[in-house]
């Protein structure tokens, strides 16, 4: 780093200018550039090949109704994708139902985190074992967890006969259209909190001691801290957490899918955008519609992050 | 320097390069034809128990034994099976010859990805020999794009023990008489209001219900291949399956008990009663092997015999570049030989007549039922809109069965929020 310019060019004289570079011969400018571009070509070519190309492509898509069975075609049909969805039934409930995951799984995850945290963060005794276990459900694969989940919610499985041990009403967790969308949000707050209790618990690790010691003179308690000090340091992070969970939770899939085989069910009620997505891709064949509803929902996550971003900065401590 | 730093960058990228695009085209090339000069033929299929694998290559090695110059390369679709052959299709990466359901046969026949095989017909192949509504399952305008390999018919499965418990002599001959018994067989002893026991294990699946539309003089899809058992009719032909789960609480679905399927619900003794198909067999007799049960014909509807048939086809790939081998493949394993050796354990059910008569199921204490369906049983087929049609009736059905509505709002939504898919679809 010490040695500045990484170009094999021998240093120059007019290094320590600010505006250096700018007044170098063009030749070697291009060639500098070209330099740069050389090295960042393979991650440029990776990026463009598999993020860049593959988003372009569901835009174009979306806009076409596309044939894949027996040969390729597109027709570029302008906005019937987009305006089809008005009256897919199927769409709008998908949609209800991410919105309802979305709206009651951030705040609690984000809660819970903040919570176990602040546990971890004080001063109990073997803090480090307890950190390794709250982490542990983060380090299971989703997959494998759900199928435990599902023994575990089974009509006859370990949750009801705790329930009916402690006499408290049983429930059909997976078979009941009521419940099972809540039975994937409590095991996705279970596993995910503590991957963002984890990040909390960085941040309060930085928040510095001088500013708890002096509030600790002012005469504050824990509580005065917790909400005056603590909360507002940790206000970046949880715009981050928030972000975060609401991308993760709009693109809940791998659960729905698993707890209902593929179809969404019972009854329409674990179906969410992205295994509709998945339904009208994969199985129908409908690329454009598929593609359509892959760009809304990437306008819904923008929208959204973007509203985050207004309510978080509107107040920040520190840019 | 410099200039030697650039050769050397670009000799290395472009080797690198280049090796990325051999590597592909000798991926394209590789599996065409094997080292020895034999012709090598793919074919794809589900996945299925041991016994039944083993029986397949069994098949196969008889197969390459009569045709020394052909090798055949199996490979298994373990899940999603029509999502990752028909991505393979779309990518001309499918197998040269491959199992196709027929409830999903119009949609492939229609794309024209599949060879009409009525060219490669000799008469040596006798096609008048298969029972004839299940070579029609896989006809679209005239031609044939497959030969059904086997299938399945649904049987009424009961458990003798809980009969004999109940003082019942012999399974239902009609489906009044079904419920009557299911009364009778639904057990709860320490009162709880969950019985230990339901008389009948319910399989709530459109598949699994449509064959008792017809006896009602419904239909499931019109002649457009749009839904259409909103109808009266199809209310009278599935209400009682309503009441009987809702009213009598005799009836149970799998997931109410907390098992993935009838067979498993049946085996272990939560229902005395289901309706299943030949695959049950094995299940039950591997893992249940202290279960006493029976098979009886399905129960008679108002009066008519019904059942419902699963035919399987081989069907050959468009794309193949190896026909004639494929040809061979699929002719030799729907033909007599290959479909006796195939059928003889019972997993599955011989389509051809002679093959049936000869290996003698419709005498089969187990078998005979549902040998028996075959000459009445409707094919799970109904256009190319049926995954459209039976996700929508699967999910209404459901909660009719729920009590969320009633049955004739739960069709009457489940056939326009269908139709309206299927026209915006198209």
């Amino acid at each position: 780093m010490s040695k500045g310019h990484p170009s094999n060019q021998p240093l120059e004289k007019n290094n320590v200018n600010p505006n250096y570079g700018k007044r170098k011969p063009i030749g070697k400018a291009l060639k500098e550039t070209m330099t740069g571009y050389f090295f960042m070509g393979p991650a440029i070519f990776v990026i463009g090949i598999f993020i860049l190309i593959p988003i372009f492509y569901a835009i174009f898509l979306s806009f076409n109704k596309v044939e894949l069975l027996g040969g390729t075609s597109y027709q570029f049909t302008g906005l019937d994708n987009f305006l089809r969805m008005e009256v897919d039934s199927r769409a709008l409930i998908s949609l209800k139902n991410t919105a309802e995951y979305v709206a009651i799984v951030v705040p609690i995850q984000t809660f819970l985190a903040l919570i176990l945290a602040a546990v971890l963060n004080s001063d109990i005794k073997g803090k480090n074992l307890f950190r390794i276990i709250f982490f542990l459900p983060t380090v299971t694969s989703s997959a494998v967890l759900t199928l435990i989940f599902m023994w575990m919610y089974n009509p006859d499985g370990l949750i009801n006969h705790v329930l009916a041990f402690v006499n408290l009403p049983t429930y059909n967790w997976l078979a009941d259209p009521a419940i099972a969308l809540k039975s994937i949000m409590i095991m996705n707050i279970w596993a995910t909190a503590p991957f963002f209790m984890i990040i909390y618990l960085a941040a309060m690790q930085d928040i510095s001691d001088s500013i708890y010691e002096a509030a600790t003179i002012d005469g504050a308690n824990w509580w005065q801290k917790f909400f005056k000090i603590t909360i507002p340091m940790l206000k970046p992070v949880t715009f981050f957490v928030v972000v975060m969970s609401v991308i993760g939770t709009f693109q809940l899939f791998d659960q729905s899918y698993i707890f209902s085989g593929g179809s969404g069910g019972p009854n329409n009620s674990t179906l969410t955008i992205v295994l509709l997505i998945y339904q009208y891709a994969f199985k129908l064949l409908d690329m454009g519609y598929a593609s359509a509803l892959a760009v809304v929902l990437a306008i819904i996550i923008l929208v959204v992050t973007i509203i985050q971003r207004k309510f978080f900065a509107e107040e920040k401590l520190h840019d | 320097m410099n200039k030697k730093k650039w050769l050397s960058a670009t000799v290395i990228s472009s080797f690198l390069i280049g090796s990325i695009l051999t590597g592909c085209s000798s991926g394209e090339e590789s599996g065409s034809e094997s080292s020895n000069g034999k012709t090598v033929v793919e074919m794809s299929g589900w996945g299925a128990s041991p016994e039944e694998q083993e029986l397949l290559e069994e098949t196969l090695a008889s197969f390459e034994e009569e045709h020394p110059d052909i090798d055949v390369e199996f490979q298994t679709i373990s899940d999603q099976y029509m999502d990752v052959m028909k991505t393979r299709l779309i990518g001309g990466e499918a197998a040269d010859v491959f199992y196709l359901d027929a409830s999903e046969a119009p949609g492939l026949m229609s794309k024209g990805v599949l060879e009409p095989l009525d060219e490669y017909v000799t008469d040596d192949f006798d096609v008048d020999d298969f029972e004839q509504p299940l070579v029609d399952a896989f006809k679209q305008d005239g031609r044939t794009y497959g030969f059904p390999k086997d299938f399945s018919t649904l049987a009424l499965f009961y458990n003798k023990k809980a009969f004999k418990e109940a003082g019942l002599s012999g399974p239902p001959k009609t489906m009044e008489e079904l419920r009557e018994y299911a009364k009778k067989l639904t057990v709860d002893e320490d009162g709880d209001g969950k019985p230990e026991q339901y008389g009948l294990g319910l399989a709530k699946e459109l598949a699994r219900q449509f064959y008792k539309l017809d006896a009602y003089g419904a239909k499931l899809v019109d002649k457009d291949g749009n839904a259409a058992f909103a109808s009266n009719e199809a209310i009278e032909a599935l209400q009682p399956v309503v009441d009987q789960y809702r009213k009598d609480k005799t009836s149970a679905l799998p997931s109410d008990v907390g098992a993935g399927w009838g067979g498993e619900m049946f085996g272990q003794g939560e229902a005395a009663m289901v309706i299943e198909g030949n695959w049950a067999v094995p299940f039950l007799e591997n893992n249940f092997a202290d279960l006493e049960f029976g098979t009886a014909e399905v129960p008679m509807i108002k009066g008519e015999q019904a059942t419902a048939a699963f035919p399987v086809a081989y069907v050959m790939n468009k794309e193949s570049k190896k026909k004639d081998a494929a040809w061979e493949l699929i002719s030799y394993l729907t033909g007599k030989e290959g479909m006796k050796i195939w059928t003889s354990k019972g997993f599955a059910l011989p389509t051809r007549k002679s093959v049936a008569e000869e290996l003698g199921y419709a005498d089969d204490e187990i078998r005979g039922a549902l040998v028996e369906g075959a000459s009445y049983a409707q094919p799970w087929q109904a256009g190319e809109n049926l995954p459209t049609i039976s996700n929508n009736f699967d999910n209404q059905f459901t909660s009719a069965l729920l009590g969320e509505q009633p049955l004739e709002k739960a069709l009457k939504k489940a056939e326009d929020t269908a139709n309206q898919e299927i026209s915006a679809g198209n």
